[in-house]
């Protein structure tokens, strides 16, 4: 979580993360965290007999990284909304930027808020994922 | 596969390392129990989208919503929407409840008709508190989409 960021966030500040060659072994190694085990995501096979190239990622493996643009930039205990939508597959070999920019910074019942715009775009200038998040000054 | 007994999803502190580092994340709060501390928190924080991990755990009772009928070559994750009142921390036990589910048919424009699938799931904390609503909808296409 950046220093101050209560203090200094104001609307259209930016914030982004680029994953280069994001492969089958990210798929894996989330598949085997998160639970997903659809073969569409990890069996050649399988994916060539439903019509595809080749095996696609996860929508919620590159929606858990996008997530990362409110989480670091804010701190992990700071989100209060993140709303997704997929756009578009990751493949494999795919290179993808997580952007975030703040939309509206506000108030309410005393705690500090802001609204994010959020996607992911791949280096085909794609975009996998469009999301929105809010953000706030959460304390324990 | 089995299931884990009693029922729920146990926030866990390794689990949590894990996932984050499937997202190739190094924050300390979610790896490192003294960081999270000595932020003043319980424990190590889970990840937002962490309750996908949810599906090692599925309670046959508390399940999204039925996977009958749907062709699992065809199904694609249209979105979802996570709505927490509080972080979620290792240590945490979390039970979740099947709220409303709608379904609807469009006409696409790449796959046939598409069926939209739209369901939320609560979650409750070991105080009965609600922690995160969860909202996913999913598509059902007629065959393969191209991009």
């Amino acid at each position: 979580m950046r220093e101050n960021i209560w203090n200094e966030v104001k609307v259209d500040d930016e914030y982004s993360i680029e994953l280069k060659d994001l492969n089958r072994s990210n798929f894996v190694r989330y598949a085997g965290a998160g639970g997903d085990f659809n073969p569409i995501h990890h069996d050649q096979t399988f994916a060539e007999k439903a019509g595809l190239p080749t095996v696609f990622g996860m929508g919620m493996f590159t929606a858990g990284v996008l997530a990362r643009v409110p989480s670091e930039w804010f701190g992990p205990t700071s989100i209060r909304r993140y709303s997704i939508k997929f756009t578009s597959r990751i493949w494999p070999e795919d290179t993808v930027t997580f952007h975030g920019r703040v939309t509206r910074v506000y108030e309410e019942d005393g705690v500090s808020h802001a609204d994010l715009e959020l996607k992911a775009t791949s280096q085909k200038q794609e975009d996998l994922i469009r999301a929105e998040a809010t953000v706030r000054d959460w304390k324990p | 596969m089995a299931q884990i007994q009693p029922p729920g999803f146990p926030i866990e502190r390794g689990k949590i390392h894990e996932f984050a580092n499937s997202l190739l994340d190094d924050d300390p709060l979610y790896h490192d129990l003294n960081a999270a501390r000595a932020a003043g928190l319980p424990s190590v924080v889970a990840p937002p989208t962490f309750s996908s991990a949810a599906a090692f755990f599925s309670d046959p009772n508390a399940r999204g919503p039925s996977m009958k009928g749907l062709d699992m070559r065809f199904l694609l994750h249209g979105g979802q929407e996570l709505v927490f009142e509080r972080p979620i921390f290792a240590g945490d036990e979390l039970h979740s409840e099947p709220g409303e589910t709608t379904s609807w048919e469009k006409e696409g424009r790449r796959g046939g008709t598409m069926k939209f699938i739209k369901n939320e799931m609560v979650w409750r904390d070991q105080a009965g508190e609600i922690v995160l609503r969860v909202f996913n909808t999913l598509i059902q296409t007629a065959g393969v989409v191209k991009d």
